[in-house]
């Protein structure tokens, strides 16, 4: 367990006095961010001058209305664009700071939202729901979303349940609880999919991170549980660094260690169920972000947080415009790209990091 | 650190520039929908396989088709023209090739299909284009028909009806639908007096050659090879797209293997060859056969040429 020697190499690497220097990873991954946006809302199958983009955002924030050719471009960027790049978007933020949380809360560098079974409920509520024909209708289209937001968190306090020891929940059982909880929901969402008599596409689609419904509503559905969940998480940032030192010495630091560690784990849980509801299982964002903000910028939650939260935006939104442009006018999954790309990009930083056993 | 970022960026950006060239946006004159020269069109209404009633205010003239099956009733019925995009999939009639596509079966764009000004989009029920879809194209505005995936030839010809309501070809389409019950009927004519039905094999996939997959109960390849005058294995199956292990298949012993995976490379040498597949009569008679499977499995029009094709191949001395 390298914590104490994070912390130090971390002062050696950015964290100087400097209120410059505090500021600057924030500058950086704000302006990576930045970048993406742009790049998201530029990018897509249909050409749209830079010019023409300026002047349809511009109006659309004013209300204008457009007329040819003018008006296809603002339908399509303010009807498929804005809205997608926006999903994506709060999608990334929540499973990078999730990310980052559950390695924190875990102690594990294997740890990413979906270490207790998160994604394997989620996948198992939406394969359910979708086993049964909904009517065609606001709340039979809500059913996938909303199956996978309760499967997942039922998973959570399915596992949480399971792992407790009288008032404690060792990390060891939540972790095996929850990988075995997992292993049994993903075989049972496999074995409802071999059993459907339909087109599997939608499903796998799902479990890849393709789902994603057009328009402002799954924006807005979301965006009030990954309020509360990444707020809660953007204030643990003390906690987390006092869990770094084991549950006996944050106790004795004055932490109460088993109910801070609860409603991290269930802020975390919330943002990630909310997040996958709607755009499904997507792998690596969660896991690989927080690792990246750690190398380059530290260990100090306070700050891994935020940042990962940013970071975890900005690749997400990077990994969506890869997958619509590939193979465009196809689409890809989102979650193929976040792992045939982030992967290599995640080892070369690996390989180049300078503080090695940064953990 | 800053530099780290910016390569990073240039990468990813790069990667994302070697996509496909970008679709412009048709000019605005040829986007401008055809006028409808019938000025007594009365509006479209009919529902759908959602229960959704669509009412059109006129036949479609701009029509964007997301299945392969409906792509090739929209030919067939003589709508061709009315078509402006397909999916990626739609590869027959050749005609259909030429046009633009928005996107297949790992998903549609939806900017595509904005761009191409749509006043149809032509879905396929039954779990091929999902709900999530629908909603999607509905909420922009646009005006999606799902048509349902039918479970017989009757539901099919239906479907060609339905079509043909939406754009405009109902007589055209009467009378196609009479021919092809001709023909279907001149088959029948022609199986009906058999005493003897050959079983068969029918091969979907065999990537794990030991757990083949083939069509189960209920198909449209299950119901055209009964209706051809064979007996398919498959049927004794409990799902429609089934995997039949290798033992049931030597079991059953099946007088005749239709490879519709040829397309992807099987053959009746590669099958021969196969560990366990030796003892299979049809593989010591040869009766194995190579077969188009989108005459079978699209629930478009060609299943009238698959029906015909498939009891040519299961009763050659009859239809010489």
């Amino acid at each position: 367990m390298g914590i104490r020697a994070t912390m130090s190499s971390s002062g050696t690497l950015c964290a100087s006095p400097t209120s410059m220097m505090k500021i600057r990873p924030y500058l950086y991954t704000l302006l990576f961010l930045f970048v993406t946006v742009v790049i998201s809302i530029a990018i897509g199958s249909v050409f749209i001058p830079p010019v023409d983009l300026g002047h349809i955002l511009i109006g659309w924030l004013n209300r204008a209305t457009f007329s040819e050719p003018l008006k296809t471009f603002a339908f399509i960027l303010t009807g498929i664009r804005l809205p997608r790049t926006a999903l994506v978007l709060l999608t990334g933020a929540a499973l990078g700071g999730s990310g980052a949380a559950y390695q924190g809360l875990f102690r594990n560098p294997l740890a990413d939202p979906f270490l207790i079974g998160v994604a394997s409920g989620a996948g198992l509520g939406a394969v359910l729901a979708m086993s049964y024909e909904f009517s065609y209708s606001f709340w039979g289209l809500m059913a996938v979303p909303a199956a996978a937001f309760i499967g997942a968190l039922l998973t959570v306090f399915l596992v949480y349940a399971m792992a407790h020891v009288g008032k404690t929940i060792p990390t060891t059982n939540l972790i095996l609880a929850g990988v075995a909880f997992g292993s049994f929901a993903s075989a049972l969402t496999t074995y409802l999919m071999l059993r459907s008599t339909g087109e599997l596409h939608r499903a796998i689609a799902w479990l890849n991170g393709g789902a994603s419904q057009a328009g402002w509503g799954p924006v807005l559905t979301v965006l009030p549980y990954l309020a509360i969940g990444l707020g809660v998480l953007l204030l643990s940032g003390h906690a987390l660094n006092l869990l770094q030192f084991g549950d006996e010495q944050a106790q004795q630091m004055g932490l109460p260690v088993t109910r801070t560690r609860t409603l991290i784990l269930l802020a975390a849980s919330l943002a990630t169920a909310a997040a996958v509801s709607f755009s499904g299982i997507i792998g690596f964002i969660g896991l690989i972000v927080p690792h990246i903000m750690r190398l380059w910028f530290g260990a100090d939650y306070r700050r891994l947080l935020p940042l990962s939260l940013i970071g975890g935006a900005g690749a997400l939104l990077l990994a969506d415009v890869i997958a619509r442009s590939v193979m465009a006018p196809q689409e890809l999954p989102v979650g193929i790209v976040t792992a045939l790309v982030g992967v290599p990009f995640f080892l070369w930083v690996l390989r180049r990091a300078k503080n090695q056993g940064y953990w | 650190m800053f530099r780290k970022l910016l390569f990073a960026l240039l990468i990813v950006s790069l990667l994302a520039a070697c996509g496909p060239a970008q679709t412009s946006i048709p000019t605005a004159v040829s986007t401008e929908p055809p006028v409808t020269e019938v000025p007594t069109v009365t509006s479209i209404t009919l529902t759908d396989d959602l229960n959704r009633t669509i009412t059109l205010a006129g036949p479609a003239q701009r029509v964007v088709s997301l299945a392969p099956a409906n792509t090739e009733i929209l030919f067939v019925i003589g709508a061709g023209s009315q078509v402006v995009g397909r999916d990626e999939t739609s590869d027959y009639p050749a005609e259909a090739l030429a046009l633009p596509t928005i996107g297949g079966y790992s998903g549609y764009n939806l900017e595509a299909i904005v761009a191409l000004h749509p006043d149809l989009i032509l879905a396929q029920g039954g779990g091929f284009n999902s709900p999530e879809l629908v909603a999607s194209l509905e909420n922009l505005g646009l005006t999606v028909y799902v048509l349902p995936n039918p479970a017989t030839l009757e539901d099919m010809y239906t479907n060609l009806e339905t079509v043909a309501n939406l754009t405009s070809h109902e007589s055209e389409t009467a009378v196609l639908v009479e021919s092809f019950k001709v023909r279907v009927a001149a088959v029948d004519e022609k199986i009906m007096p058999l005493s003897y039905g050959p079983t068969v094999y029918y091969e979907l996939d065999a990537t794990n050659p030991t757990k083949p997959y083939t069509a189960g109960p209920g198909t449209f390849v299950d119901q055209l090879i009964s209706r051809a005058g064979g007996i398919n294995i498959g049927a004794a199956l409990q799902i429609q797209w089934a995997q039949i292990s290798l033992e049931l298949l030597v079991v059953a012993n099946p007088a005749i293997i239709i490879l519709g995976d040829s397309a992807y490379g099987e053959t009746p040498e590669k099958v021969a060859q196969r560990p366990g597949w030796g003892t299979l009569t049809a593989i010591q008679t040869g009766q194995i056969f190579p077969f188009d499977d989108n005459l079978v499995s699209r629930p478009g029009p060609r299943l009238v040429d698959g029906l015909e094709a498939m009891a040519k191949l299961l009763h050659p001395g009859v239809f010489k």
